[in-house]
C-alpha cells in the first residue's frame, strides 16, 4: 500500500465525521468543504509521520479546530443562513425550526464559544478534552460555555428554557 | 444533554456528503510542482507539417488568436480543436480575456474562441464550493455534450446546425461531484456521465435519441464506446488501476455483461483506440520522493489486461513531467498532452505551505505518439489549469 492509498483508506474512514463537526463550527456547507480540505491538506503534507502514530485523526480534529478560529475571524462576513427561522412565535417541539434558530443562534457566537458548544455538547467531549483540543485551561472551557449557554438564550428566546435546564444539568456533570 | 445534542446532530445531518480523498491528493501534488518555465505568451503554435486528416482535429492558429471568447452563435460553428474551462483568479499569470469563472470555452481549429454560456460554469473549489460542470467534444469536433444550466440535465449541441437535444431526465446539480467525466459518442446519439465522489447516485449513458437511461458503475471514467452503444469501456486510476467493458448494456433494464481486470500496476490510459480492443498506457512511476515520473508507452488489451511490449517514448521536450494520453489521431498515434513542471519531493513541501486555491494557468504540449515506435511529434500547445480542465475531441482518458 503507497502513501495515497493509506491517507485515503483515513479519509474514508474519518471524513464524514469530520464533516459533520466542521458543518457545525461555520454552519455552511461550502466553507466546512473549505476548511476540512485545508485541514486534509495538512494531514497529507504530514502523512509520512502522521501514518506512524496511533490516531491520525486526533490531529486532524484539532488542526480543524485551530484552523477554524483563525480562519472565523477573517471569514465572519461571509457567513449566511441559507434559510431564515420564522418571524414569528413557534413551538420548541418543532425540529425543523429549532434546528434553523440554533443555526442561526450558533453562527452569531463568538468561535471559541461555538467550540465549545459544539465539543461538549455535540462531541460529548469532557471539560479535559475539550481544553486540550482547544488548548485552553478547564475555567476557560467552563465560564465558554456558560457565556455561550446564556448567549444562546438571547438569542433564541423561545428555547431559553431548554437551554436553561441545560445549564442546570452542566452544573452536575 | 440529550436535547441540546439531539438538536446539534440534527443540525449536523444537514453537513454535505463529500469525498476530498482526491481532491486533496490532487492539491497537494499540483502544490509540489512549481512551473519550471512558462512559456512566452503566444508561443502557442501548431506544427504543420505531415497533417493527416485526423490532425485537424487539433487548431492550426495560436490559440491567443481565439482572445476574448463570444457567445457561441446558434449555429454555423466549425468543427472544435479542444476546450478549456476560464476561471478568473487565478493566485498567478493572468486570467483569459473575458472569462467567465469556470465556464467552458470552447476553440475551433481556425483559433475562433466562443464561450459555451448554455453550459452551467464549475465552483472553484476554494472560493464558493466544489462542483465540476463537464464538457466533451465529438471525435469529429462537431458536437458538444454539457450540463445545461437552463434544463437542468445534459445536452448535445450539433455547432454547425445549432440543433440541440436535451436528455430526457433531469440530473440535480448537486450530483455533478468534485471531479466529473463527459463522453459523447461519435454520432452524438449517446452521452455517458461519470463521476467521482462515488455515492449512492449511479453514472449513467444516456441514449439522447431514444430517450432512455443506462445506468453505470460511478467513478469510472468512460475511455471508449462500441458504435452501436451496446459496449462501453471504462477505466480507473485511483485507488488501483483497472479496465471494464460491460456489453450488452440495452435495454436499460438488461444486467448487462460485465469484464474487469485489476492492474498489477499504476497506469495512465488513453481513451479506447480505433480498434475498439486496447488502449494505450503508460505507467505512473511517481512516489513521494520521486514525483512525476513515468515508464515506457504501451498496447494493453482491455479485456485482459495483458499489456504488449514497452516502447520507450523519444521527442518529448527533455522537462515533460506529467502526461495524459488523449485523442486517437489514427490507428496508429495517439496524443499525450504533456506539462513540464518542475516537482518537488514531499520532504520539500513545507508542512505550513498555503494551499493554492485557484492555480495559474500554464502551457500544455500536445504530442503525436506512434505506438508502435514511441516517435513523438509536437502537434500543438494549449493554455489550461490542469488536465481536468482541458478537453480534447474523442472520449477523454484516464486520468
Amino acid at each position: 500500500m503507497d502513501r495515497n492509498d493509506s491517507f485515503r483508506e483515513f479519509v474514508a474512514g474519518h471524513q464524514q465525521t469530520l464533516m459533520r463537526t466542521a458543518y457545525l463550527l461555520t454552519g455552511d456547507a461550502h466553507q466546512a468543504e473549505d476548511l476540512l480540505q485545508s485541514v486534509l491538506l495538512k494531514v497529507l503534507g504530514r502523512w509520512s509521520r502522521l501514518s506512524r502514530v496511533e490516531r491520525p485523526e486526533a490531529y486532524a480534529r484539532k488542526a480543524l479546530l485551530n484552523q477554524y478560529i483563525s480562519w472565523r475571524g477573517r471569514r465572519v462576513r461571509s457567513e449566511l443562513p441559507t434559510a431564515e427561522p420564522p418571524d414569528r412565535p413557534y413551538s420548541s417541539e418543532d425540529s425543523t425550526i429549532v434546528r434553523l434558530v440554533m443555526r442561526r443562534a450558533l453562527m452569531r457566537l463568538p468561535p471559541r464559544q461555538r467550540a465549545v458548544i459544539v465539543l461538549r455538547y455535540y462531541e460529548d467531549r469532557t471539560e479535559r478534552e475539550t481544553a486540550e483540543l482547544l488548548s485552553c485551561s478547564i475555567g476557560t472551557v467552563k465560564s465558554q460555555a456558560h457565556y455561550a449557554l446564556a448567549r444562546l438564550r438571547e438569542l433564541a428566546p423561545e428555547l431559553a428554557p431548554k437551554l436553561a435546564d441545560m445549564e442546570i444539568e452542566e452544573a452536575y456533570r | 444533554m440529550t436535547w441540546l445534542r439531539n438538536v446539534l446532530v440534527d443540525l449536523a445531518d444537514d453537513s454535505p456528503q463529500v469525498d476530498l480523498a482526491e481532491r486533496t491528493i490532487a492539491t497537494h501534488d499540483r502544490r509540489r510542482r512549481t512551473t519550471l518555465s512558462l512559456l512566452a505568451a503566444g508561443m502557442v503554435v501548431v506544427i504543420a507539417s505531415g497533417l493527416t486528416a485526423a490532425v485537424r482535429l487539433l487548431p492550426d492558429r495560436p490559440q491567443e488568436a481565439a482572445a476574448q471568447g463570444d457567445d457561441l452563435p446558434a449555429r454555423g460553428v466549425e468543427p472544435l480543436s479542444h476546450a478549456y474551462k476560464t476561471f478568473c483568479k487565478p493566485d498567478k499569470g493572468k486570467a483569459p480575456k473575458g472569462c467567465r469563472d469556470g465556464g467552458w470555452r470552447v476553440v475551433t481549429r481556425s483559433g475562433k474562441a466562443y464561450d459555451v454560456t448554455e453550459a452551467l460554469p464549475s465552483l472553484s473549489s476554494g472560493r464558493g464550493g466544489v462542483r465540476d460542470s463537464p464538457l466533451a467534444i465529438s471525435r469529429d469536433g462537431r458536437k458538444i455534450a454539457y450540463y445545461s444550466a437552463k434544463e437542468g440535465t445534459f445536452q448535445v449541441r450539433d455547432l454547425a446546425s445549432g440543433q440541440t437535444t436535451t436528455a430526457a431526465d433531469k440530473v440535480p446539480e448537486g450530483r455533478l461531484g468534485s471531479i466529473s467525466r463527459l463522453m459523447l459518442s461519435d454520432d452524438g446519439r449517446f452521452v455517458a456521465f461519470s463521476k467521482v465522489p462515488d455515492f449512492k447516485d449511479p453514472a449513467l449513458l444516456i441514449d439522447m435519441r431514444d430517450r432512455v437511461v443506462r445506468r453505470l458503475p460511478n467513478r469510472w471514467v468512460p475511455i471508449g464506446l462500441s458504435q452501436d452503444g451496446a459496449t462501453i469501456t471504462l477505466a480507473e486510476y485511483s485507488p488501483h488501476s483497472q479496465l471494464r467493458t460491460i456489453s450488452n448494456l440495452w435495454p436499460p433494464s438488461s444486467a448487462g455483461k460485465s469484464t474487469s481486470v485489476i492492474l498489477p500496476k499504476d497506469y495512465r490510459f488513453s481513451p479506447l483506440a480505433p480498434d475498439g480492443k486496447t488502449v494505450a498506457v503508460i505507467e505512473n512511476l511517481s512516489a513521494a520522493e520521486k514525483p512525476c515520473r513515468h515508464g515506457d508507452l504501451a498496447l494493453m488489451d482491455t479485456l485482459t489486461g495483458k499489456r504488449r511490449k514497452a516502447t520507450a517514448l523519444s521527442g518529448l521536450a527533455p522537462d515533460v513531467s506529467t502526461i495524459s494520453l488523449r485523442t486517437w489521431i489514427d490507428a496508429e498515434e495517439v496524443t499525450a498532452l504533456t506539462m513540464s513542471v518542475r516537482c518537488r519531493p514531499a520532504s520539500q513541501v513545507p508542512d505550513d505551505e498555503p494551499p493554492v486555491i485557484d492555480p495559474p494557468y500554464q502551457s500544455m504540449t500536445a504530442y503525436a505518439v506512434n505506438v508502435r515506435t514511441g516517435r513523438a511529434r509536437k502537434i500543438a500547445t494549449y493554455r489550461a489549469r490542469n488536465f481536468f480542465e482541458i478537453v480534447l475531441p474523442g472520449p477523454p482518458g484516464a486520468p
